[in-house]
């Protein structure tokens, strides 16, 4: 048997609750608010990922005013160590970089988010949109990939560190990124909170509801989606950012379709269209995620056969079946909104309490 | 491109153009008769190939007999996927969406139950072993017995269906169901019964397609989940509903993968690397540009949908 250590645990454990929450968010202000069935999650995932790949390959020795070492080929070694001497010495530098490859990632990710949206204008199904971002998505990796300077191919690139790592101390460097990490998702959590509840928040789901009426209703649907994809996938790129931090590794190869699936089985799992639910669903698959690492590793150790590994997936599975059967709202399904105006007209129709009336 | 890679790339496009093809009438058939995208296709192929890995571990060499195999064990999961998760989702008037990601959920349990499998047992990556022979040598082009069974056989269940559905009862009753399932039920169809051998028909075609691929590559438990969106790429360019459309259009991919392929790379040096997004590409430009496929070149014979 391994020791567990708690504290370690309960760090890894929101860590990624906090990273996840991002991607669960995003997914559910774009599919869960406004309808648009994006199964091109990591797509948008990834490019906060390969953001982060390049700005601390590129930007970050700059930043520290020294010379970048290309960080493929036969320079690599050389490259992963100016990194980690960096990160352990300036950071200054490295959170200057932190902050420019969030800024870069929501950016580009927003923008690609927003041209896809206009794709849908032209496809004749709804549906194909679910297939065209799942696709495009692919092209992407594999394009990424196929690029030899961009992250390295194969290879990927290892020791993106975290901005903490200057503290030296592996508990407390970690303490604070899970504090970074948790943080951005609850202002992403209350932002999304915000947007629903808008009168932008109700379009989009009169929007999901029943496309024709609302383009009835004189709203222009096209910009509202686009508007939606734009926010989501950059809520999305951060999230990617913070996962290729807290794995210290870029590639191409996590980036593929299951990545998306989780996502979605988060959504599912918490309550589509609704934000809390989004949290509840991240904060399920983290701790799951995170039983299954422990599960694995005991089992491996004890000379167990079965790779535990793989039956997170079929559970994954089993979770999105009984769930879309048997609870198709979520744990938290989508509660009506409450604005003030719904609350003036509660009050309204309320009898007066007999006390105030005599 | 010198000529002996352009024979060669031309036989690949025939053998893989032939397993896409049997695969991609199986999407086409769902999606028509079922009103479903079904992304776990791609497992009952993977699922078949292992079934008829396992007959051939067991010493069982006659091609037919493993192909039998892999067509029970394909429908048999065909058939269970449709009965226990989208039968039931069916009845409640679910947006199409939960049947894309319960479709996505049932392959990935197949796929993972098979990696549980292949890994507990070491059953990753052989080669289901039919004896080679080779049937005509010239310079770098060989044929083998391989080829004569891959392509022949392919090619005369692709006929069998196509007439099973133009010319049978059942094919009739699928039609029907394909063009209008109120209309169907009300004349009198057993459409559950119907459903049933359409499932077991489309897990089946796949199974086998799986056994051929593993005799000519190996088999692993992502063999199938790797070529599922070459698959949907053919399917789409037949519009989702012309058989003949999808046969042509499993071709076509096969086609771009490796002659295209092939052609880019000794011409303008493009990188092997990229194979991979070709179908994707395929399928981005048909969705955006013409959504209805090849469809419109065959309003006649083996549409489902007219």
């Amino acid at each position: 048997m391994i020791n567990i250590d708690i504290g370690a645990t309960a760090i890894a454990i929101l860590t990624l609750f906090g990273i996840y929450s991002l991607m669960a968010i995003s997914l559910n202000l774009e599919y869960g608010i406004a309808g648009v069935p994006n199964f091109g999650q990591a797509l948008f995932v990834s490019i906060g990922a390969y953001t982060a790949g390049i700005t601390y390959t590129r930007v970050l020795p700059l930043l520290a005013g020294l010379d970048s070492v290309h960080p493929c080929g036969p320079t690599m070694g050389q490259a992963l160590q100016l990194r980690s001497e960096i990160m352990a010495t300036q950071p200054a530098a490295g959170f200057i970089n932190l902050a420019l490859t969030l800024l870069i990632a929501a950016v580009l990710s927003g923008a690609l988010g927003f041209i896809v949206s206009y794709v849908t204008l032209r496809l004749k199904e709804e549906w194909f949109l679910a297939l065209v971002l799942l696709v495009g998505g692919e092209t992407v990796r594999i394009v990424v990939r196929g690029a030899d300077d961009l992250i390295c191919s194969h290879n990927g690139i290892s020791a993106v560190a975290q901005p903490f790592y200057f503290l030296g101390d592996a508990r407390s460097s970690s303490l604070m990124f899970m504090i970074l990490c948790v943080a951005l998702a609850l202002i992403a959590y209350a932002y999304s909170q915000r947007l629903t509840r808008s009168p932008f928040g109700r379009m989009l789901k009169a929007l999901r509801e029943n496309e024709a009426a609302t383009r009835g209703l004189g709203k222009g649907i096209s910009l509202a989606r686009a508007q939606i994809m734009l926010i989501g996938s950059a809520i999305a790129a951060l999230g990617g950012v913070l996962f290729a931090l807290n794995t210290g590794f870029v590639n191409t190869n996590d980036f593929v379709v299951n990545l998306t699936l989780d996502i979605w089985v988060m959504v599912v799992l918490g309550g589509i269209g609704n934000n809390r639910g989004a949290l509840l669903g991240a904060a399920l698959i983290a701790i799951l995620d995170r039983f299954t690492q422990v599960a694995a590793i005991t089992l491996n150790m004890s000379g167990s056969e079965i790779e535990f590994n793989y039956v997170r997936f079929i559970a994954f599975g089993i979770i999105l079946l009984l769930m879309l059967r048997y609870r198709p709202g979520g744990l938290l399904p989508e509660s009506p909104l409450t604005t003030n105006a719904h609350e003036v007209l509660r009050r309204a129709r309320e009898p007066e309490p007999l006390s105030k009336r005599a | 491109m010198p000529p002996a890679l352009l024979t060669t790339s031309l036989v690949n496009t025939i053998q893989i153009g032939s397993l896409y093809a049997l695969m991609a009438l199986g999407i086409t058939l769902t999606f028509s008769v079922m009103k479903l995208p079904n992304f776990a296709h791609a497992d009952y192929v993977s699922a078949g190939a292992y079934a008829a890995l396992i007959v051939s571990l067991s010493g069982v060499l006659n091609p037919v007999v493993i192909m039998t195999a892999a067509f029970i064990v394909g429908a048999l999961a065909a058939l269970i996927s449709h009965l226990f998760v989208f039968k039931p989702l069916e009845g409640r008037d679910v947006s199409l969406y939960t049947l894309i990601l319960s479709s996505f959920a049932v392959g990935l349990i197949i796929r993972y139950i098979l990696f549980l499998m292949a890994d507990y047992f070491n059953l990753f990556d052989l080669r289901i072993a039919i004896p080679l022979r080779i049937l005509f040598r010239e310079g770098s082009l060989i044929l083998s017995n391989l080829f004569a069974w891959v392509v022949p056989t392919s090619i005369l269940l692709v006929i069998a269906l196509t007439l099973l559905l133009n010319r049978t009862p059942l094919g009739r009753e699928m039609r029907a169901l394909a063009n209008n399932s109120t209309l169907a039920r009300v004349i009198g169809i057993p459409v559950e019964r119907v459903k049933n051998h359409a499932w077991l028909l489309v897990g089946g075609l796949a199974g086998v397609a799986g056994a051929l691929w593993g005799m000519q590559t190996a088999v692993n438990p992502l063999m199938g989940w790797a070529a599922v969106l070459s698959v949907f790429a053919a399917a789409i360019l037949g519009g989702l509903s012309s058989f003949t459309g999808t046969i042509l259009g499993a071709y076509v991919v096969a086609f771009s993968e490796h002659t295209v392929m092939l052609f880019l790379n000794f011409n303008f040096g493009v990188d092997l690397a990229y194979k991979p997004a070709i179908p994707f590409i395929i399928i981005i430009a048909v969705l955006l540009t013409r959504p209805q496929g090849f469809t419109q070149f065959f309003q006649r014979g083996g549409d489902l949908q007219r």
